[in-house]
């Protein structure tokens, strides 16, 4: 008999990772025992990426740290990082745990108390963070531990900050989490909720840099690196006026031999307690009551899809659209593994900005403020296109119909119309999902306006014909026979094929750009896009009219 | 052993109360039956009974302890089967019952000797090692009925717990709602089948429009003026018709 408390963490955990369901089929079944192999496969070499990326920037950012005094520097911009991240999607993970979770009907008349619900769910969501952060933090610490040579204090303090660092960030989504539940009724919301998060992403990046212009009196990210590093301490400071927690754990981590080390651990123990008994005494009061609250009005959870075939085929072809377009961004299953990608990447783009400036920075050579406009244009065009695939969107769109299918099975229209609504569907949420992210990023790096609209236009041409032959890919293959729609997306072959096909083809785009810098022939960019675009649509379009029939009558 | 003292409850933004100031008590030992029309509260008042909603007015006690202010002593004492039991799909039925049984805190040896009764009484033993996604919509109600009944509750209470069992099941559930009885402990449960309910229940109570409008044993039921030898099914029809058109 193991502790309650335990056996239900563990039980969480094996739901959410699929640990018994990949027994129950890849042992015991047999089946589709090639599937673990392709995703090892294709993620395995991201990670050893990102675990290499992460030493490597350590050891450069703690040399040109060191020329300012601040070899900690790295501790800093990794912990950071690692608290943002988490905090993010702490945020949608609890959400998506506690608001939109439908296992709380069988546990709340279990004899167990809120708090023990409310830790073993967020045991679950942390054990998640603790991973992707050991491929930020374990070689951070590790690099960062032989080039300072910390003993074996620095050991003990490093563990601590690894353990306890990813739970202020949690336990701060956490309180948001559940007084937004309680306060808000947030079903009647669920549409505007991803709308709501990218204004939030517009509103902080417009607001850090206009902080930094006040603050330090520049917004060139090189100016302002240098400015900032020279003042002692100086960035560390401004990080911590947003984040002190990971300021302290930088500042435990780089003092580890003296007083200072221990005094900031203990602010950074003291700040998670302190986190972990609000979050406790609110879990006891309002979180039950908020997440139960959210049961009420909603009579069903997911909605069966009615489509209104009125009149000319012109508004059911819009209705279909519509109808697809919202049913990807209301089911929180679908959109936070859809719509992720939106965010991280522009994200991603900006926490370099960081380092612009350092010696041997590999992002100094970049410059992407200087690029020549038809790179800039290149640039947003595969950035439309990589983000069309990786939103999953076009690559599961039959898929997700699940046991609905019949649905639009029996509607009076062609497979070719279906896969047009199909098209424009995953297109409207993929531009609006790229401008989001695009604008505050071409507005950092100071890209002019025509480049950015002229990038916009060869990318909704060319990511459009990729979203057909995404289409195609899940009619030929469809994974209908789902109970949890989370399986639709996340584990979806065709979703993986489709982001490595058109990985391979951003590939070759940039191999191209980068043969047309080589020999100075910018300008041909355009065509190139162009001539992409036709081919690909054409194939496409060819093969649609050969094939897609077929396929549909096949299912 | 369930006692309901004036409860109230309305849904958000809904404009009439689902359950209205309903007095209810069930003794130890007793088969009650929930009787109503769709949509009559049935499954409202249930849902209060486990804490899966707050009454607005009025109090739950369940074995002496208000559901509310002592929810894990009177969670203790229930075993709860819903409607529409969602249990976790990916999980294997055995992995699901060991969680409740650690939930519970039902030692090795008692829950073994459970497990196996229930099992292969409900011809589960085969299934428990397979997904409950993979399981029918019978299995998977059989299954939550063995989670109920692993920590044999003092208070058993299911919703429309015959909607989905074969015969042979449906026979064996009734067996085992006797047995439990049989041991001084209590069955509380809502259905539509009057047949099931004029067989096995002690007493029942029947609801409309959030409303109990009678309650008591079958002879009770029949002692009213010009009901006397009527079936349960021809009371239903004219007790239930009759709330209706008081509210016209
Ligand atoms: N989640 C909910 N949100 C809003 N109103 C609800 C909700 N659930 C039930 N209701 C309303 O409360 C009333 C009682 O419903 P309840 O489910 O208790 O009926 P029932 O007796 O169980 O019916 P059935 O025999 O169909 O199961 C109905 O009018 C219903 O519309
Ligand atoms: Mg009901």
């Amino acid at each position: 008999m193991r502790n309650r408390v335990w056996s239900l963490f563990l039980a969480l955990l094996n739901v959410n990772y699929g640990w018994s369901a990949a027994k129950y089929y890849y042992l015991k079944k047999r089946q589709r025992v090639w599937e673990p192999i392709v995703i090892a496969a294709s993620i395995g070499p991201v990670l050893v990426m990102m675990l290499w990326f992460s030493w490597v920037m350590t050891e450069q950012l703690f040399m040109a740290g060191l020329s300012f005094g601040q070899p900690h520097l790295p501790l800093v911009i990794g912990t950071l990082m690692v608290a943002v991240v988490g905090l993010f999607f702490g945020f949608f993970y609890v959400l998506s745990s506690f608001y939109f979770s439908n296992d709380l009907p069988t546990l709340v008349p279990l004899p167990l108390r809120s708090w023990e619900i409310l830790v073993a769910k967020l045991g679950v969501i942390l054990t998640g963070q603790y991973v992707l952060g050991a491929f930020v933090l374990v070689p951070m610490i590790i690099r960062y531990g032989l080039l300072a040579r910390g003993g074996i204090p620095y050991v003990v303090i490093a563990l601590t900050v690894f353990l306890v660092l990813p739970v202020i960030p949690l336990v701060i989504a956490s309180i948001l989490a559940v007084l937004l539940m309680r306060f808000v009724n947030l079903s009647r919301f669920k549409d505007r909720l991803t709308l709501i998060g990218g204004i939030l992403l517009l509103v902080i990046v417009f607001g850090s840099t206009y902080w930094m212009q006040e603050n330090v009196g520049t917004d060139d990210p090189s100016v302002l690196i240098e400015r900032v590093l020279s003042q002692a301490d100086g960035l560390i400071y401004s990080i911590g006026r947003v984040f002190p927690p990971s300021v302290w754990s930088a500042q435990a981590l780089g003092y580890a031999t003296n007083a200072t080390g221990w005094l900031n651990l203990f602010y950074l123990l003291l700040a998670s307690v302190v986190g972990l008994v609000v979050l406790y005494l609110l879990g006891e009061k309002v979180f039950l009551q908020g997440a139960l609250a959210g049961f009420e009005g909603s009579r069903g959870r997911r909605k069966h899809k009615q489509v209104e075939v009125q009149g000319e085929s012109n508004s059911a072809f819009l209705t279909l659209v519509h109808t697809e377009r919202k049913l990807f961004v209301r089911d929180p299953n679908f959109a936070l593994n859809g719509l992720v990608g939106y965010v991280l990447f522009p994200v991603m783009l900006l926490i370099p900005l960081f380092g612009a400036s350092l010696e041997g920075n590999p992002f100094e050579r970049l410059d992407l403020g200087g690029l020549h406009p038809f790179l800039v244009v290149g640039g947003i065009a595969l950035f439309f296109t990589l983000m069309i695939a990786m939103s999953m969107i076009p690559s599961t769109t039959f898929s997700r119909e699940g046991r609905y299918l019949w649905i639009i099975r029996g509607l009076p229209l062609s497979i070719e119309q279906i896969m047009a609504t199909r098209v424009v569907a995953a297109q409207m949420v993929n531009t609006i999902g790229c401008l989001l992210g695009l604008i505050p990023v071409s507005y950092l790096f100071g890209w002019r306006i025509w480049e950015v609209v002229l990038g916009t236009v060869f990318g909704i041409i060319l990511s459009s014909t990729v979203a057909y032959l995404l289409v195609l890919l899940d009619l030929s293959r469809p994974m209908l026979d789902w109970v949890n729609p989370v399986k639709a997306v996340k584990s979806n072959l065709n979703a993986i094929f489709g982001l490595l096909g058109t990985s391979i083809l951003g590939l070759l785009l940039g191999f191209i750009f980068y043969l047309n810098v080589q020999s100075q022939t910018l300008w041909l960019i355009p065509f190139e896009l162009l001539l992409i675009s036709l081919l690909l649509g054409s194939g496409g379009w060819y093969l649609g009219r050969q094939v897609a029939w077929k396929l549909w009558s096949k299912i | 052993m369930i006692r309901l003292q004036g409860v109230s409850k309305r849904y958000k933004g809904a404009s009439t109360h689902a359950v209205r100031s309903l007095d209810l008590e069930v003794k130890p030992g007793e088969i009650f039956g929930f009787l109503g029309p769709n949509g009559a509260g049935k499954t409202t008042t249930i849902k209060m009974i486990v804490g899966l909603l707050k009454p607005d007015q009025g109090r739950v006690l369940v074995n002496g302890h208000d559901v509310n202010a002592e929810a894990v002593a009177a969670k203790h004492s229930m075993g709860f089967v819903p409607d529409k039991p969602d249990l976790y799909p990916r999980l294997t039925g055995m992995e699901y019952l060991n969680l409740i049984g650690d939930v519970y805190g039902i030692d090795g040896a008692t829950r073994r000797r459970r497990l196996q009764h229930y099992l292969e009484m409900f011809q589960l033993t085969e299934a428990a090692g397979d997904l409950i996604q993979s399981y029918s919509r019978g299995m998977q109600q059989k299954l939550a009925l063995t989670g109920a009944l692993l920590h044999a509750p003092a208070l058993f209470i299911l919703d429309e717990p015959m909607v989905g069992l074969d015969p042979k099941s449906s026979h064996l559930f009734k067996e085992i709602m006797r047995d439990h009885v049989a041991k001084g402990n209590t069955v509380f449960f809502s259905t539509h089948v009057l047949e099931v309910a004029e067989q096995l229940c002690h007493r029942v109570g029947i609801i409309n429009q959030g409303e109990l409008i009678a309650c008591g044993t079958m002879d009770e039921l029949r002692k009213s003026p010009g009901r006397a030898g009527s079936s349960l099914e021809k009371l239903f029809l004219e007790l239930t018709d009759e709330g209706g058109s008081d509210e016209k």
